[in-house]
């Protein structure tokens, strides 16, 4: 609010002293901005190539503009509708149980009093992290393969017929929503715990004077304690809902398991990439954008009305 | 034509003397001159200027060419996209050197040619290339199969040699343990299929051979030219077939439905490697020296040395047998050394010496440049031996052998030169060699599709059409073997859904885009 003392252009004065007083931390911001405008602000002038018939050589200005006709090719195309509504239930699953999975674990870890065992366990859970995707595919690959693989042979023990996972519809989903659990509910973690080492001991000292269990701390003062942190990270999460960990599905799936496999971004791949269609695939990537956008902006929303809490 | 024969007499007289020759007849420039150059491939991801080959190359024609490239990408996969990759980013950075060279240029330079990005070849070639010009004299269906949609030729391609590519192999030491013969038909070769399946040749008492295995799944589909169908038209996965002038698709042929049919029934039989689809490109060498693969369809060269496994398999022994009859008695090998592959290199659009470019493109189509090429540099690399390029027993043990001469600078596939099909003998070991004798025997080859080129109308068509059905095509395809559905069941349903997805318009394009393309 402006001070009725000052002249009408006081608000600028003020804002003026206030980058002299504090250039220093405007200074330090500098490189993050500038990253920015590099990487994120200075792409989006190419992003017009999805209304045009883009050539490589022409370049970005000099191919003719065709208005939305990539984008009535898209949705025309039934393997992209069928993408889309595959991202949006690999994404679903993610959430519903790849989500979680972070927060039950660390209020486990948070209940370990053995600290070398604590340490040791979260290191194991932290390590698939680290290993890169096309060595996690391989493993996947080995550990479902109809022959040799560990998955089969336990299901061999009990009698049961080894199955080609791999290249089962059915089973796609699956593998890679668990897939994914046990190469990042590890590290998702550790955002958890720090918020829950963020936690005022004294209300559980009170609460220990009040009689209460350890169950009954966890759900009356972990959890209500830590729940700005899991909205703020379920927005994020929501925010990069359309982000399926696409070279994973590359390096799982199969003509065979399209029908369940293919996302967005992997039909973007193939399409737009491997065929050349720049133009094509930046329509697609527009589409996943404008859609995340929506989803983030409806989150925060909710968030802020019903918690309190959000991300601006 | 006089220039020709000139030449011819010069290397008549100086095939058996000194290695270099002096006389100068092949200098292209008075004064040294440097010309910048792409060329990406997986086996040399850059244009080294120290290869014994462009040393030699640039001591007769006084053309030095400096690397200049972009976006090197050594990642290897059945499309070999990441040639693509590199060619775009090269585009994309607005500098285009004086010449690109690289494998998968043909529709690259076809479609950003007749842009102006690269300089149509048809005039120089004319004027300043005789020894190409008379190549394409002698073969009027690979000029036409060169071209863009505007008639000009953009690159000069890398033209391979030799006929044959892949064979059925077969384990014929598990054959003789079982007391089978060599199948003759394709009931003859499910019958062997089943055997080991069955009969435990490994001798081992667990039921683990795999009877047919392959490094590409889609050569388990090649199979069904066993039962008449058609699977890929030409050496790329997929493609479009030609038959008497007009364009079709294997995977919507009767035999085709028929043959799938009969994988289905061997795939659930255990007939065919369960992890066919996922084992990938190490499926041969791991289930061969495991002493578990019986058949497989795959090259003559590289297949044949894994008979020197028999040092440490007793009686090991993998040959090439005959592709076994199908029911109405036909024999054919799908898989041929295709005329004219879709690499070679060009001419960037900003070259200000394109004249001396086109002679130095010309001048790996004389009879020095083609054995440079082929084979290296005389004294260093092979040795004239009765007017023949003959290896050095050293280069010969030094490894592999196409290894060694991509590191010396020859057989490059970005490079637009003739194979001369002796440099492979030489190294073929006696499995590989017996088994082209066989194959000679008879007339198994069928005519392979050289590709079209389309323009900008057609080219809207195939972006829109092409990648969307085969995905369709394959995910059926694979469906099918697996017993995902059934292609009796399915195929109306099929074939109309293709038809929902464009195939008629697709297939006028094509055949649209073939007539005008060779004359048809």
């Amino acid at each position: 609010m402006a001070d009725k003392n000052l002249p009408t252009d006081g608000r600028f004065t003020r804002l003026f002293d206030h980058f002299k007083r504090e250039w220093q931390i405007y200074a330090m911001l500098l490189p993050t901005i500038v990253w920015f405008i590099v990487f994120l602000y200075k792409p989006m002038y190419g992003l017009q190539i999805a209304f045009k018939d883009y050539s490589i050589f022409r370049g970005v200005a000099g191919s003719p503009w065709i208005g939305i006709e990539h984008f009535q090719t898209l949705f025309g195309n039934d393997q992209f509708l069928r993408a889309v509504s595959n991202t949006i239930k690999i994404s679903a699953l993610n959430l519903l149980f790849g989500f979680p999975a972070p927060i039950i674990l660390a209020l486990m870890f948070n209940e370990i009093l053995h600290a070398t065992y604590k340490r040791t366990a979260q290191t194991i859970v932290y390590l698939p992290h680290f290993i890169s995707s096309v060595i996690i595919a391989g493993i996947v690959i080995t550990a479902f393969s109809p022959t040799l693989g560990i998955v089969n042979i336990i299901l061999g023990w009990f009698g049961l017929d080894s199955i080609y996972f791999l290249t089962q519809p059915q089973w796609f989903r699956p593998i890679f929503v668990g897939t994914g659990i046990w190469q990042e509910a590890g590290f998702g973690s550790i955002v958890f715990l720090a918020a829950i080492a963020g936690v005022n001991p004294s209300l559980y000292e009170s609460a220990v004077v009040d009689g209460a269990n350890r169950w009954q701390m966890m759900w009356k003062i972990t959890i209500p304690s830590i729940l700005p942190t899991i909205l703020i990270m379920l927005i994020i999460r929501i925010g990069n809902v359309m982000e399926v960990s696409f070279e994973l599905v590359i390096l799982l799936y199969q003509p065979a398991t399209y029908e369940t496999a293919d996302v967005v971004n992997t039909w973007i791949y193939r399409q737009g990439l491997q065929s050349g269609q720049y133009d094509l695939a930046a329509a697609g990537g527009l589409f996943n954008a404008v859609v995340a956008f929506v989803l983030v902006m409806t989150a925060n929303t909710l968030s802020r009305r019903f918690s309190r809490t959000s991300l601006w | 034509m006089r220039k020709l024969s000139l030449m011819a007499a010069l290397l008549a007289g100086s095939a058996m003397s000194t290695p270099v020759l002096a006389d100068g007849h092949l200098q292209i420039a008075d004064e040294p001159l440097e010309l910048t150059i792409q060329m990406n491939h997986r086996a040399y991801p850059i244009y080294e200027e120290d290869w014994p080959v462009e040393q030699q190359a640039r001591a007769w024609t006084n053309i030095h060419l400096k690397d200049a490239t972009v976006g090197a990408n050594m990642r290897t996969d059945s499309e070999n996209t990441g040639r693509t990759e590199a060619l775009n980013l090269m585009l994309a950075s607005g500098n285009i050197p004086d010449i690109v060279g690289s494998s998968r240029i043909k529709d690259f330079v076809n479609q950003f040619g007749p842009e102006g990005a690269f300089v149509p070849l048809n005039d120089l070639i004319a004027e300043h290339a005789p020894n190409i010009a008379a190549y394409y004299a002698e073969r009027p269906d690979i000029a036409a199969a060169v071209k863009a949609a505007d008639g000009q030729m953009y690159y000069i391609p890398y033209l391979p040699d030799g006929k044959y590519g892949r064979a059925y192999w077969l384990r014929t030491d598990w054959l003789d343990a079982l007391g089978l013969e060599v199948p003759e038909t394709v009931e003859d070769y499910e019958n062997v299929l089943r055997a080991f399946k069955t009969q435990d040749p490994n001798g081992n008492g667990l039921d683990d051979e795999v009877p047919f295995f392959a490094r590409q799944w889609p050569e388990l589909i090649r199979l069904v030219t066993l039962w008449d169908g058609r699977a890929h038209g030409s050496d790329t996965y997929h493609d479009f077939l030609v038959e008497d002038g007009k364009i079709g698709h294997g995977y919507v042929g009767e035999g085709y439905r028929e043959g799938i049919k009969n994988l289905a029934r061997w795939y659930a039989e255990g007939l065919i490697d369960a992890e066919i689809f996922t084992r990938g490109s190490s499926a041969r060498d791991f289930l061969l020296s495991e002493n578990l693969g019986g058949s497989t369809h795959d090259w003559f060269a590289s297949t044949s040395g894994y008979n020197s496994l028999s040092s440490e398999i007793d009686g090991f022994e993998f040959k090439a047998f005959l592709p076994p009859a199908s029911p109405s008695g036909r024999r054919i090998e799908e898989h041929r050394r295709i005329l004219v592959k879709p690499d070679g290199w060009a001419i960037g659009h900003t070259n200000e010496h394109q004249v001396e470019t086109i002679k130095y493109f010309d001048f790996w189509f004389t009879e020095e440049g083609r054995r440079l090429a082929n084979f290296g540099v005389e004294g260093q690399h092979y040795d004239m031996i009765d007017g023949k390029p003959i290896f050095k027993q050293e280069f010969l043990d030094a490894g592999p052998v196409n290894r060694s001469l991509y590191q010396v600078g020859s057989q490059l596939q970005g490079r637009g030169y003739f194979q001369d099909y002796n440099y492979e003998i030489q190294w073929s070991n006696e499995f590989a060699l017996e088994g082209i004798a066989l194959y000679d025997t008879g007339d198994y080859l069928i005519p392979d599709f050289l590709g079209v080129a389309f323009n900008a109308d057609e080219q809207k068509v195939y972006d829109r059409t092409w990648s969307t059905i085969r995905d369709y095509m394959l995910e059926r395809q694979q469906g099918w073997i697996l017993g995902n559905g059934d292609v009796e069941a399915d195929w109306d349903g099929y074939i109309a859904q293709l038809e929902s997805l464009g195939w008629s318009e697709l297939m006028g394009v094509m055949q649209t885009a073939y007539d005008r393309q060779y004359g048809g």
